[in-house]
C-alpha cells in the first residue's frame, strides 16, 4: 500500500512579527517549518504503516529549495521517502496551481492508494487543497476526518467531524482524505531519527519534469487575489470596575452576563 | 563559515522546545518545591527523544553523532533550561551528558557497559564528586585517598557539595566520577579519577538544604573502606587530575548553556511584560531605563550564545579532528563561557524581576526560582568565577600569571 501525505512548508508563525502598525506581518527571514495540521496526516500514515505490512509512506511537498531541509522532519517522524516539486515559479501560485502540481506529482509517483492531507494549512487555511486534488485525480474524497480505518483490502471507513454531529462514511481506494487535529497526537522524532532523515530517498521534480508549464500555475493562471493579509484589530473595552470588592464582583458578574459569557 | 545550526540541529531544537513547553514548563515550579526529585516521566521523555544519550555511542544505547555531540548537547541543555528556570532538570541532564561523555571517552569497556546504557535510558545517573570541605577550586587540597590491592581500589575520605545524592541512593541508580589521591607525594600526578557506585558498601551520605534548584539533591559522601574494581578508573592510575579537568571543559560548556537558556526565557518574560504593563499612562517598554537595559542584556545574550556555540563546535572539533585545537585553546574558550553566562543569567533574571515589581517577590512569579537556581553557578559549581579568570589570564598572559607556582 502506498500512502502519500501532502505537507505544506510554511513560515514559523510562532516567530511572526508585525510592522509598527501592529497588523502587517513581516514574512521575510522567517524560518520555514512543516504546517502542523499535516503532521496529524503524517502521524496517521505512520500508524497505518506500523500496524500492517507493506505500507510505504511518501511525504509530498512543493516549494523552494529550502524544502529539502524542511522535509527532513517528516522523514524523521517516519515517512519512508520524500517527493518534492521544487521550482522558483511555485512561490507565486495559488490553491488552483498547487493542486495542479500536487496531483501531477501523485500521478508521477504512481500506484498511490491513499492521499492524506491536513484539513487546512497553518498559514492560509483555505482547506481547498484536498478537494481540488481529488477532483483533478478523479478520486473520491473524505474531508474533516477524525477517525480513520481500513475496511478491507481497498476500502476505507472514516468518521467525519461535522461540528454538531459525526458522520460515518466509506469509500473505495484510491481516495483523498483530509484530517482534523482530533485524529491523533503527532509524535516527536527522536534525535537519531532526525540525524538519519537525510539518508532516506528523495525524488525531486521541476515543473517541466512533471509536464507543467510555469504559466499554468502562475501569472495569469492565478485565480485568487489576496486583497488584505492583516492581523485582526483587537478592540478592548477597558472597563474599570470601581467600588468595594463586593461591588466590583457584582459589576464583573453583570458585565460577564451582559457579554453572554455567563448565562 | 556557517553561523547557524544545521537543519537537523534546528529540527531537534524545535522538537525539544515543543516537548519542554508541553511537559516540563508547566511543572517546573512543582519540581523545584518538592524533595521527591524529578518525575520519571520527565527523564523518560527526554531519554526517548535521545537527550540523555546525546554523548553516548549507539552501541551503548545512546544517540551520539560523533563530531556533533557537544553542539547538540549545548542546544538541548539550553532548551531544557528555558523551560525549567529552577535549573533542576537542566543540571540533572547536563551532569549526566557531561560526565557520561567522559565515561564514553575514557572508561574501560566494563565501565561503559555498566554506566552508559542506564544513563541513556534515564534509569541511571552519573555525576561528579571532586569537591571536598577543605577545597573546591583548589583541587590540590583533595584529601580523599585510595590504595590499590589485588586489582581493587580501597577508598577513604569525604566529598562535599555533590549533586545527585538521593538520585543515586534512593530515586534511581548510579554513582559519581570521583577524584582521590593514590600517590600522596606526587602532587597533580598522584590523583586517580574513578566511578564509585553510590550504593557501594562503606558509603554514608548527608543531604544539604539548598537555596534553590530544589529538584536535584546536593550533599556529601563519606567513604569508609569502599572497594571498587580497578576497571572503574577513567584513564590511568595517577593520571586522574587531567581526565577530571578534561571533563570540566564539557561540563562548563553545558553549565553556560543552562545559563543562556535561563537568560533567553528571562528576556522573553521581560519583553512580554513591559509591553503590556502600563505605568503613568504608557507601557513600561516606553521608558528607556527599562528598554535600554533590555537592549544591553539582549546584546550580551547574543554575544554569549554565539561564543558558546563556537566553543561547543570547537569541543566537537577537538574530539573528532585531533590536533585541530589544543586542550589549552578549548579551556580558554570554555572559561569565557563559564565566566560570562552565569552572571548574565543572574543579572537578566534580576532585571526581569525589577520590571515585574512586587509580583516578582512572590512564588507565583516564575522568576524567583530562576534567581535561586542560577545563583549556584555564580557562587561556584563547576569552577568559580575567579577560576575562569585565572584560566583566561593564564592562556592570555602566560605562565607568569599563574599564582600558585
Amino acid at each position: 500500500m502506498k500512502i502519500v501525505v501532502c505537507m505544506k512548508q510554511v513560515v514559523d508563525l510562532a516567530q511572526l512579527r508585525f510592522k509598527s502598525d501592529g497588523r502587517t506581518p513581516v514574512l521575510e527571514g522567517l524560518p520555514m517549518i512543516l504546517s502542523a495540521f499535516e503532521k496529524h496526516a503524517l502521524e496517521e500514515a505512520v500508524r497505518i504503516k506500523e500496524a500492517q505490512a507493506d505500507v510505504h509512506v511518501i511525504a509530498l511537498s512543493a516549494g523552494s529549495t529550502k524544502l529539502k531541509e524542511t522535509i527532513k522532519e517528516a522523514l524523521a517522524i517516519g515517512a519512508d521517502e520524500a517527493a518534492l516539486v521544487i521550482d522558483p515559479a511555485i512561490k507565486d501560485t495559488d490553491v488552483s496551481g498547487s493542486s495542479r502540481l500536487l496531483a501531477g506529482a501523485i500521478e508521477a509517483i504512481g500506484e498511490v492508494d491513499l492521499v492524506l492531507t491536513g484539513e487546512g494549512s497553518d498559514d492560509e487555511y483555505s482547506g481547498q487543497i484536498p478537494s481540488r486534488v481529488a477532483a483533478r485525480l478523479g478520486w473520491p474524497q473524505i474531508t474533516t476526518v477524525r477517525e480513520l480505518a481500513l475496511a478491507g483490502e481497498k476500502r476505507l471507513r472514516a468518521v467525519r467531524d461535522m461540528e454538531n454531529s459525526l458522520e460515518v462514511v466509506e469509500c473505495d481506494l484510491p481516495a483523498v482524505v483530509s484530517v482534523t487535529s482530533e485524529l491523533n497526537t503527532p509524535r516527536l522524532p527522536p534525535l537519531t531519527a532526525i540525524l538519519k532523515a537525510g539518508r532516506k530517498p528523495t525524488q525531486e521534480w521541476t515543473l517541466t519534469e512533471l509536464g507543467i508549464n510555469a504559466d499554468e500555475i502562475g501569472g495569469k493562471a492565478i485565480q485568487i487575489e489576496v486583497l488584505s493579509n492583516l492581523a485582526p484589530e483587537q478592540e478592548r473595552k477597558n472597563e474599570m470596575l470601581e467600588g468595594t470588592l463586593e461591588e466590583q464582583i457584582d459589576a464583573l458578574l453583570r458585565a460577564l452576563e451582559h457579554e453572554g459569557v455567563l448565562a | 563559515m556557517e553561523f547557524r545550526l544545521t537543519s537537523e540541529q534546528e529540527i531537534f531544537r524545535r522538537t525539544l522546545r515543543e516537548w519542554c513547553e508541553a511537559n516540563l514548563e508547566p511543572i517546573a515550579a512543582e519540581i523545584d518545591s518538592k524533595e521527591q526529585g524529578i518525575p520519571d516521566k520527565i527523564i523518560k521523555g527526554l531519554a526517548d527523544l535521545g537527550v540523555m544519550g546525546i554523548t553516548i555511542p549507539e552501541e551503548y544505547g545512546g544517540s551520539m553523532i560523533p563530531g556533533q555531540e557537544i553542539t547538540l548537547a549545548n542546544v538541548a541543555v539550553q532548551e531544557i533550561a528555558r523551560a525549567d528556570l529552577s535549573m533542576s532538570v537542566p543540571v540533572y541532564v547536563l551532569l549526566n551528558i557531561g560526565w557520561g561523555y567522559l565515561v564514553t571517552l575514557h572508561g574501560s569497556e566494563e565501565l561503559k557497559k555498566l554506566v552508559l546504557p542506564k544513563v541513556a535510558s534515564g534509569e541511571g545517573f552519573v555525576g561528579i564528586a571532586t569537591t571536598e570541605a577543605g577545597g573546591g577550586s583548589d583541587v590540590a587540597n583533595v584529601a580523599t585517598t585510595a590504595r590499590l590491592e589485588d586489582g581493587k581500589l580501597i577508598i577513604n575520605g569525604e566529598k562535599s557539595y555533590i549533586s545527585g545524592i538521593r538520585e543515586t541512593t534512593e530515586q534511581r541508580d548510579g554513582g559519581h566520577l570521583t577524584l582521590f589521591r593514590t600517590d600522596p607525594d606526587a602532587g597533580h600526578r598522584g590523583f586517580t579519577f574513578a566511578y564509585i557506585p553510590s550504593r557501594s558498601e562503606g558509603i554514608s551520605t548527608t543531604v544539604y538544604e539548598d537555596v534553590g534548584r530544589g529538584g536535584l539533591s546536593t550533599g556529601g559522601f563519606r567513604y569508609k573502606d569502599v572497594v571498587i574494581p580497578e576497571s572503574y578508573v577513567l584513564g590511568e592510575i595517577n593520571r586522574g587530575f587531567y581526565v577530571n579537568m578534561e571533563g570540566f571543559n564539557a561540563a562548563r560548556i553545558l553549565v553556560a548553556a543552562a545559563c543562556v537558556g535561563a537568560t533567553e526565557k528571562a528576556l522573553e518574560l521581560s519583553i512580554e511584560y513591559v509591553k503590556q504593563r502600563t505605568a503613568f499612562g504608557r507601557p513600561l517598554a516606553k521608558f528607556e531605563g527599562i528598554s535600554f537595559e533590555i537592549a544591553e542584556d539582549k546584546s550580551r545574550f547574543d554575544q554569549i550564545q554565539m561564543w558558546l556555540r563556537y566553543t561547543a563546535w570547537m569541543a566537537d572539533q577537538f574530539y573528532s579532528e585531533p590536533g585541530s585545537f589544543t586542550h589549552n585553546d578549548l579551556s580558554h574558550a570554555v572559561s569565557i563561557c563559564k565566566l560570562e553566562a552565569p552572571h548574565l543569567a543572574l543579572e537578566t533574571v534580576k532585571h526581569s524581576m525589577m520590571y515585574h515589581g512586587a509580583f516578582a517577590f512572590t512564588k507565583e512569579c516564575p522568576l524567583e526560582l530562576a534567581y535561586r537556581g542560577v545563583l549556584s553557578y555564580v557562587v561556584g559549581a563547576e569552577g568559580g568565577t575567579n577560576i575562569q579568570k585565572l584560566i583566561i589570564a593564564r592562556e592570555t598572559i602566560g605562565p607568569e600569571a599563574i599564582p600558585y607556582r
